[in-house]
C-alpha cells in the first residue's frame, strides 16, 4: 500500500462544491417557472420540446449539478484521493455544466441549430471533463468500499449516457422530432437508472448509517447490487434496441427491466429498514427526505409494474410523464434535497473551524456557529412540507394538466427558492463569521 | 511470448486471491486492530445517542451522566490510538506528517467541541446542545471512515507483526485513562 497516496487532510476549499450546490437551486427555479410558463402541454406528452428543456433544466441543472459538487467533495475525503488543481477544475467543470445546460434547454424550446450545437460541445467538454478527472481520483483509491465500488459503476454509466445524449443531440439538430424512440429509452434508462440511481446508492451505503447511526447496510447486500444492476442494463441494451426492431418479443426487455426494479425495491425498503431502527431519536429533515425518496423510489417501480400488465394504462401519453415526475420529483429530488441539509452546513462549520484552528490567543477565539445555526432545523422543515405540497401538486398536475399545472409550478418555485434562501443564507453567515475571524487573527499582532 | 505473459499474468493474478484469501482466513481467528478499534467506534456512537435523547427529553441528570460516559469513552479511545497506535505507526513508516497528524488534529477538534456540548449541558441548553452533536455526529462519522477504511487496515498491514502486542498496549492504557 502506497503510504504517500494517502492524505486524510484533503478537504477541498469551500467554493469547490458549493459553486455547485448553490447553483442547482436556481436551475430548480428556471424549470418550475418554464412549467408555470407552458404547463399543461407540457405535462402531457413527453417528446414536446419544453418537457424535454424542462428534463434537462432538473436532470442536469439541478441534479447532476449537485452530484459533480458531492463527488469533488466525497473523493478526497471519504476516499483519500485529492482532486488536483480543485479550483481550476470545480470552476472549469461548473461554467462549462451551467452554460451548456442553459444552451441546451433554450435549443430544445428554440429549435436552433447552433444553439443545439454549442450545447453538444460545453456538456461534452463538461461530463469528459469531469469523467477523467473523477477516474484518475478513483484510480488512486485503496480502499475497496462498497461505495467506491460503486461510483465506478455510476461513473461507468455517466459515459454510456453522456454518449447516448450526444448522439441524440446530433440527431436532433438534424431530424425533427420525434427521436428515435429506442435511443432516448436508453438515454433516459442510463441517465436516471444507471447514473443518478447507482450514485444514490452507492453512497446511502456510507452516508445512511452516518448521520441516523443506524446498523450498515448488510454485507451480503452491498458488493453486488451496484455491480448486478448495471450489468442488467449492459445486457439489456442490445436486447432492446432488437425489441424495437421486432426481433425479439418485449417481454425480454421488460424482464430484466424487472430485475432491475427488484433490485432498487430491495434497496429502497433495506434503507427504510435500517431506518426504522436507527439508534438517534430526534427528528430530521434529512430522515424526511430520505423517507419520502425511498418510498418514491418504489411508487415508481410500482406504477411501472402496473404499466406492463396494464397495456392500456401505459399506452397514454401521460403515463411516461408521470413515471418521470414520480421518479425525478418523488426519489431523487428528496434524496438530494436532504443530502445538501447535511453537507452545507458541515462545510460552512469545517471551515470555520479550520480558519479559527490558525488563532492561537484564545481570547481572540470567534464564536462559531454549530449546524444547526447555519441552517436552523425550523427552517429546513418548513421549505420541506412546502416540497412534499409542490410534489403532490405536481403529481396531480400530471393527471389534470389543465387545472393545476399553474399551481403546481408556483409551488415548486416556492421549494426552489426556499431551499436556495436556506443555503445562500449559510453562505452569508459562513461570510461574515469567517471575516470576524480574519479580523481577530488581525488583532492577534496588536497583543 | 503472448501465451507466457498472459500465463504470468494469471498466475499472479490467482496468487493475489489465494494470498488475499488467506488473510481473511487468518483474520477471522485473530484479533485485528481494524475490528477492535471499529467494535470501540460503534460503542461510542450508541453513547452519543443515548445521551442526545436524553436531552432531547430535557432529562438533564440522566443527559449530564450519559454525556460523562460519552466523553470518557472517546477520551479512553484517542488516548488509545495517540499514545500507542499512531506512535507505532509513525515509528515504522516514518511518516509523523501524514494521516496520523490529520487524525490527531480532528481530535483536537472534536475535543473543542465536547466542551461546546458540556457547557450547554451546564446551562441547560437543549437548542445549543443539539446543534453541536448534530456538528459532532457528521465531524465524528467522516473521521470514524478514513480510520476504518484507511487507517487502521494500513496499521494492520504495516504493523501486522506486533498486532497481539499493540493491542496489548492499548488495553493497559485505556485502563488507565
Amino acid at each position: 500500500m502506497n503510504i504517500a497516496l494517502l492524505s486524510l487532510e484533503q478537504t477541498p476549499p469551500l467554493s469547490v462544491p458549493l459553486r455547485f450546490f448553490l447553483t442547482a437551486p436556481l436551475f430548480g427555479l428556471l424549470a418550475s417557472l418554464l412549467l408555470l410558463y407552458d404547463g399543461p402541454h407540457l405535462l402531457m406528452n413527453r417528446w414536446y420540446p419544453s418537457t424535454l428543456a424542462l428534463t434537462h433544466l432538473i436532470t442536469l441543472g439541478f441534479i447532476t449539478m449537485v452530484m459533480f459538487g458531492a463527488m469533488l467533495q466525497l473523493l478526497p475525503v471519504l476516499a483519500g484521493s485529492p482532486v488536483p488543481r480543485p479550483i481550476f477544475v470545480s470552476s472549469t467543470l461548473h461554467i462549462l455544466l451551467t452554460l451548456g445546460t442553459l444552451s441546451l434547454a433554450s435549443g430544445f424550446i428554440t429549435g436552433w441549430a447552433w444553439m443545439m450545437v454549442s450545447a453538444l460541445i460545453l456538456l461534452g467538454l463538461s461530463f469528459f471533463g469531469f469523467i477523467g478527472i473523477v477516474a484518475y481520483c478513483l484510480v488512486n483509491v485503496k480502499g475497496r468500499s462498497p461505495t467506491m465500488t460503486g461510483m465506478r459503476f455510476a461513473l461507468g454509466a455517466l459515459v454510456i449516457n453522456a454518449m447516448l445524449g450526444i448522439i441524440l443531440g446530433m440527431l436532433f439538430v438534424g431530424v425533427v422530432l420525434p427521436l428515435p424512440m429506442v435511443l432516448t429509452n436508453l438515454h433516459l434508462t442510463w441517465g436516471l437508472i444507471g447514473w443518478i440511481g447507482l450514485l444514490i446508492i452507492s453512497i446511502a451505503y456510507q452516508v445512511v448509517p452516518m448521520f441516523q447511526i443506524t446498523p450498515q447496510y448488510p454485507s451480503y447486500l452491498t458488493p453486488w447490487l451496484v455491480p448486478l444492476v448495471f450489468f442488467i442494463l449492459f445486457l439489456w441494451t442490445p436486447l432492446d434496441i432488437l425489441v424495437h426492431l421486432n426481433q425479439l418479443p418485449a417481454t425480454v426487455s421488460q424482464l430484466l427491466i424487472g430485475f432491475i426494479g427488484l433490485g432498487l425495491s430491495i434497496f429502497a425498503l433495506v434503507t427504510l429498514n435500517l431506518q426504522a431502527h436507527r439508534l438517534r431519536s430526534i427528528p430530521d429533515v434529512t430522515l424526511n427526505y430520505w423517507r419520502v425518496g425511498m418510498i418514491g423510489l418504489l411508487f415508481s417501480i410500482i406504477l411501472w409494474g402496473v404499466g406492463v400488465f396494464w397495456s392500456d394504462l401505459a399506452m397514454k401519453p401521460f403515463y411516461p410523464v408521470l413515471l418521470g415526475v414520480i421518479f425525478i420529483v418523488g426519489f431523487v429530488l428528496p434524496v438530494i434535497q436532504g443530502m445538501l441539509y447535511k453537507i452545507v452546513p458541515f462545510l460552512v462549520w469545517l471551515h470555520l473551524q479550520n480558519q479559527q484552528l490558525e488563532i492561537t490567543k484564545v481570547i481572540s477565539m470567534v464564536k462559531i456557529p454549530n449546524m444547526k445555526q447555519v441552517i436552523p432545523d425550523k427552517f429546513a422543515r418548513r421549505q420541506f412540507w412546502v416540497y412534499i405540497m409542490a410534489l403532490g401538486l405536481t403529481i396531480s398536475a400530471v393527471l389534470w394538466p389543465a387545472g393545476l399545472s399553474d399551481v403546481a409550478g408556483i409551488v415548486l418555485a416556492c421549494s426552489f427558492l426556499f431551499l436556495g434562501y436556506n443555503l445562500y443564507k449559510g453562505l452569508w453567515l459562513y461570510r461574515s463569521v469567517s471575516w470576524q475571524i480574519a479580523a481577530a487573527k488581525g488583532k492577534k499582532s496588536d497583543f | 511470448m503472448k501465451h507466457y505473459t498472459l500465463a504470468r499474468k494469471l498466475y499472479k493474478y490467482y496468487l493475489k486471491k489465494i494470498v488475499f484469501f488467506a488473510h481473511t482466513i487468518d483474520n477471522l481467528f485473530m484479533e485485528t486492530i481494524t475490528q477492535t478499534l471499529t467494535n470501540e467506534h460503534s460503542h461510542c456512537d450508541q453513547l452519543f445517542a443515548q445521551a442526545e435523547e436524553k436531552v432531547v427529553k430535557k432529562q438533564w441528570e440522566l443527559a449530564t451522566t450519559g454525556f460523562t460516559n460519552f466523553r470518557a469513552a472517546m477520551e479512553q479511545h484517542f488516548t488509545k490510538e495517540e499514545q500507542v497506535l499512531f506512535p507505532s505507526f509513525e515509528e515504522r513508516t516514518g511518516q509523523t506528517a501524514g494521516p496520523t497528524a490529520v487524525m490527531r488534529m480532528e481530535h483536537q477538534q472534536m475535543r473543542q467541541v465536547f466542551d461546546e456540548m458540556q457547557k450547554a449541558l451546564t446551562e441547560q441548553d437543549s437548542e445549543e446542545y443539539l446543534g453541536f452533536s448534530e456538528t459532532l455526529l457528521v465531524l465524528m462519522q467522516q473521521h470514524n471512515v478514513k480510520e476504518q477504511q484507511m487507517l487502521y487496515p494500513m496499521t494492520d498491514q504495516v504493523l501486522s507483526q506486533e498486532v497481539a502486542s499493540i493491542l496489548n498496549q492499548m488495553d493497559q492504557v485505556g485502563k488507565n485513562v
